[in-house]
């Protein structure tokens, strides 16, 4: 009976090794009749392909390489340029935005792209409320559209504004007419503009995305026939996906998964610029949109002097250094570096505030906080000070960040409380301005214009948290004048002009510390893809783009394209080969052990 | 091993000769009526699941109202939204509206067999909890079986040979394996079998953008299952192992046995066909704990190797909060549970003719 069993079990482990020896060949066989393949690791949650819907990361890189907008941001730097609309121009009283398509442009399916698209598109959304999830704050003060004929398409404003409104992704009227736009699914078979659309998802291998062959830029710019996000919960797993050659991209790495990638023969790194900053928040005594004091932060706080100590014990050069491993840009304002237009290109005797314990220690002397035996300042009345510093636990970096800042704050006098807990928590205690200090981050768009928007006093929030949003829980009369000017400058110029001044005076305010632009690290197999472009040109980012010109341009090695063996590197003979050692070896194994155990039941 | 065993006072039917014995014992021990016996038995055990059930259905709902954090504003976060665009997300989800209303909500729609439909997915709870028991009970079954079935053999093995060398190895191998956290043994596999040796997939279920059918789908699947079932068995098998052996031990110095070997049995015989069947009653009350827990998925293992399984889908659904997802898991995985247990307690029965006196 035992002898039976024993065949069993090395029967099975035979099926087992048989499948190690035979699946590469079936993999290569099953690739290779399709094209030259991206393989990129994507994420594992993706909310809805609905465009109307969809607001999650992992969607909208999608989608992005789906749809275009009237108007895309240039490759070269973020800069207002032809997508749908091959030019636009804006009325004298500056409330019309006049729209001319792009000649030509067919959809996916061959129908033609023509205004009235992108008149549905627009007044779906309008009109619809369950439509808004995604754009409706694009249109919110679009006063009326229309379409005069089939190559003009014409925006009405409310009031005028400086952003381009022709930002929304626009859609085929003649597949969504037919549709219950709410609800439709758009996951399979999608009919798209862009350089790739949608084929077909999967929860379980993924979303496959299929070159354009109508693309209106012409198929032949883009590089790859075929990109698959296939699902990756975590990063350490698609970090060796990809030096198995599973995967050609991976982006999000950490600075150590970064780091171990370097000296991979087939691996490229990349440290690209990216859009977002890390700073810390400041609470300078918030008050709501009735202009009652909200929140519990500390009265001592409310000084801009003290305010401005904190932001001068802190030492951003060594905090980029030490919680992001190196890989993040020095900061100025809040717009990053890779939108030239917008950003704030401080001289150094602009940065007022770069590090500086003695000025720090002299500014909280100045303010009246004294400095107690024990080393601590007391606050005005003397009483005990303690400043409290939320972090959301979710994110490494700042849980480090906190490690060096509460002791180059204790250096300069001042008590620091670290507080970690969910950034959930955090975030809802931010909202309703329950905090001291909290370190935060935000991702910028192509136009700073809402960025800004919600440092004006008319953005604070309800006594509840409910309402508008308050970027800092800051207001300044001054800033809202200077935001009114540039939201209708439409000289480029002078409207660069006022919003680097507008960033100066939130850096000198001292309610939100920028410290960093945290750089995008990604990797992917020199041996599989070449062509990236990034966005800006020089050191952006490959991918998470405002446009798709880094999948676009993407292209297969020329060695590589059409077979994946290399990723393998193993003939299906050594495969067998290892099939049938490993077969020997475990039944080898079991009838030793059969043996042995027969020998040990004599015994007793 | 399906032969009857001898007539013996002393030894209880083996499980594979369970309803029989159970008959029997029944005519012999409880001549007012069984039936009866049993019926209060399961009505008693049976009221009990009910009341469970409610009030996991009632904690369901407003347990998770207590979680940080604002669904409308999280779904938006990072985004350009208008207060009027929360307000219609807020709307949409029936936020806005007083919080019995929602309960009775919920209430009335979970008797229709809605669990309601997801912040982030925009789909039915059923719908997405349907998708992914497959590759859950997949992942965690075949870890269960192989870790019940290893476990088990072991452990016997080990009590049988209490004290040497084979004993201490394997439980202390056991051991070993059960303290490492599986989310780091997960990588090391990964690292070792994918990353280096390149013999196995690193993660999810099948290889994407292939179109397998039949048994090259089957290969492709078993392909990806390896690693994640080895990581979950190797950590898990011990409790197994420690439960058989400890419940073997105090079987070993029964009469029965020296009578079974008296009878000339072979050793290994007397092991399988009378010690080892009298040990397995706290085992039985162990897989039908296991078996509850299967399909709330292995959050850990599902993360590591991208497996697409409810316990990832629960993780995920709690920074959202996606009230729906969390509602809708939360009560069909307690729900389960209940009814194993319940299960358990009736079989427990069958088994041990003792609980029927």
């Amino acid at each position: 009976m035992k002898h039976r069993l024993l065949t069993k079990i090395g029967a099975a482990v035979a099926a087992v090794a048989t499948m190690f020896a035979v699946a590469p060949g079936a993999a290569i066989a099953a690739d290779s009749d399709s094209g030259s393949t991206l393989r990129v690791a994507g994420g594992t949650n993706y909310d809805t392909f609905n465009p109307f819907n969809a607001t999650m990361a992992s969607t909208t890189d999608v989608l992005t390489l789906v749809y275009d907008s009237l108007v895309e941001n240039a490759a070269k730097d973020n800069s207002d340029a032809p997508g749908l609309a091959k030019s636009w121009k804006v009325s004298d009283d500056k409330l019309t935005w006049t729209y001319t398509m792009q000649s030509g442009a067919e959809w996916s399916d061959g129908e033609p792209i023509t205004a009235d698209d992108a008149l549905w598109t627009y007044e779906s959304i309008m009109k619809n409320p369950d439509l808004q999830t995604a754009f409706g704050s694009n249109v919110e003060s679009i006063a009326s559209v229309k379409a005069p004929d089939k190559n003009t398409f014409e925006i009405t404003m409310k009031e005028p504004q400086a952003q381009n409104p022709g930002n929304v992704w626009i859609l085929p009227k003649h597949v969504w007419e037919k549709q219950n736009a709410a609800k439709y699914a758009n996951d399979k078979d999608v009919v798209g503009s862009g350089p790739f659309t949608l084929k077909s998802y999967d929860k379980n291998s993924g979303v496959e995305l299929v070159k354009n062959q109508k693309f209106w830029r012409g198929a032949d710019k883009v590089g790859f026939d075929r990109i698959l996000f296939i699902p990756y919960k975590n990063t350490d797993a698609s970090v060796q996906a990809l030096k198995n050659g599973e995967i050609d991209y991976v982006s999000g790495l950490t600075a150590a998964q970064f780091n171990s990638l370097k000296n991979d023969p087939n691996i490229t790194t990349y440290a690209a610029n990216n859009r977002r900053y890390y700073s810390m928040a400041i609470n300078p005594g918030a008050k709501d949109i009735n202009g009652k004091d909200m929140g519990d932060g500390n009265a001592v706080l409310h000084d801009k002097k003290v305010r401005q100590a904190i932001v001068m014990a802190i030492d951003n050069k060594t905090l980029i250094e030490k919680a992001f491993g190196g890989y993040g840009q020095e900061a100025t304002g809040e717009v990053p570096a890779v939108y030239p237009l917008y950003h704030w290109d401080a001289s150094e005797s602009d940065l007022t505030l770069a590090y500086n314990p003695d000025k720090a220690k002299q500014l909280l002397d100045e303010a009246g906080l004294k400095m107690g035996s024990d080393g601590y300042r007391t606050d005005k009345e003397g009483k005990p000070l303690e400043l409290r510093l939320l972090v959301g636990a979710e994110y490494p970096n700042w849980v480090q960040m906190a490690t060096y800042i509460k002791p180059w704050l204790k250096e300069v006098g001042l008590n620091v409380k670290v507080i970690t807990e969910s950034y959930s928590q955090v975030s809802d205690a931010s909202s309703v301005a329950k905090y001291d200090m909290y370190f935060t981050g935000w991702g910028i768009g192509a136009d700073p214009d809402w960025q800004m928007s919600i440092n004006r006093c008319s953005s604070r929030p309800n006594a509840d948290g409910s309402g508008q949003l308050s970027e800092s829980n800051w207001c300044d009369p001054e800033f809202d004048k200077l935001y009114d000017q540039q939201h209708v400058e439409m000289d480029q110029t002078k409207r660069s002009e006022i919003l680097k001044k507008m960033q100066q005076m939130i850096y000198d305010a001292a309610v939100n510390d920028v410290i960093t632009y945290q750089q995008a690290l990604v990797a992917y197999r020199k041996d599989k893809v070449t062509g990236w472009v990034a966005q800006p040109t020089d050191g952006g980012i490959y991918t998470q783009q405002n446009g798709y010109w880094g999948y676009m341009g993407a292209k297969p090695v020329a060695s590589a394209s059409g077979s994946s063996a290399s990723a393998s590197g193993v003939s299906p003979a050594v495969w067998a080969g290892i099939g049938i050692v490993i077969v020997v070896v475990i039944v080898g194994g079991v009838f030793f052990a059969k043996k042995k155990h027969a020998n040990a039941d004599d015994e007793e | 091993m399906s032969e009857t065993i001898p007539a013996s006072g002393a030894v209880p039917a083996p499980p594979a000769d369970a309803m029989s014995a159970d008959e029997r014992a029944a005519e012999e021990r409880d001549a007012r009526g069984g039936a009866a016996g049993w019926g209060k038995y399961i009505l008693t055990k049976a009221g009990g699941a009910l009341c469970s059930l409610v009030m996991v259905i009632v904690l369901g709902f407003f347990a998770f109202r207590i979680l940080p954090g604002d669904p409308a504003k999280s779904i938006t976060s990072g985004r350009q939204v208008t207060p009027a665009q929360l307000e219609a997300i807020r709307h949409q989800y029936g936020l806005d509206q007083p919080l019995i209303v929602q309960f009775w909500k919920y209430l009335t729609d979970m008797l229709h067999g809605d669990l309601g439909t997801s912040y982030v997915y925009h789909e039915p709870v059923t719908r997405l909890i349907g998708e992914r028991v497959g590759p859950t009970i997949l992942l965690t079954g075949s870890a269960a079986l192989l870790s019940l079935l290893i476990g088990l053999w072991l452990g016997q093995r080990a009590a049988w040979r209490r004290n040497t060398t084979f004993d201490r190895v394997h439980t202390g191998i056991a051991l070993i394996f059960w303290s490492v956290p599986t989310f780091w043994f997960g990588l090391l596999l990964i690292f070792l079998f994918s990353g280096t040796l390149h013999l196995l997939p690193s993660g999810g279920m099948m290889t994407a953008g292939t179109s397998y059918a039949g048994l090259a789908l089957v290969v492709d699947v078993v392909r990806h299952l390896v690693l994640p079932v080895i990581s979950m068995t190797a950590v898990s098998y011990a409790q197994y192992l420690v439960i058989m052996r400890s419940s073997l031990l105090e079987e070993m110095n029964g009469d029965y046995l020296t009578v079974a070997r008296a009878k000339g049995l072979k050793e290994d015989d007397v092991r399988r066909r009378h010690a080892v069947p009298n040990a397995l009653l706290p085992t039985i009350t162990m897989i039908f704990m296991t078996l509850g827990g299967l399909i709330g998925g292995a959050v850990t293992v599902e993360t590591v190797f991208s497996w697409p399984g409810l316990g990832y889908l629960t993780y995920q659904a709690l920074s959202a909060p996606d009230f729906p997802v969390l509602q809708g898991t939360f009560v069909v995985f307690s729900g389960i549970v209940i009814i194993m247990n319940f299960l358990a307690e009736i079989v427990y029965r069958i088994i041990d003719p003792r609980l029927r006196k």
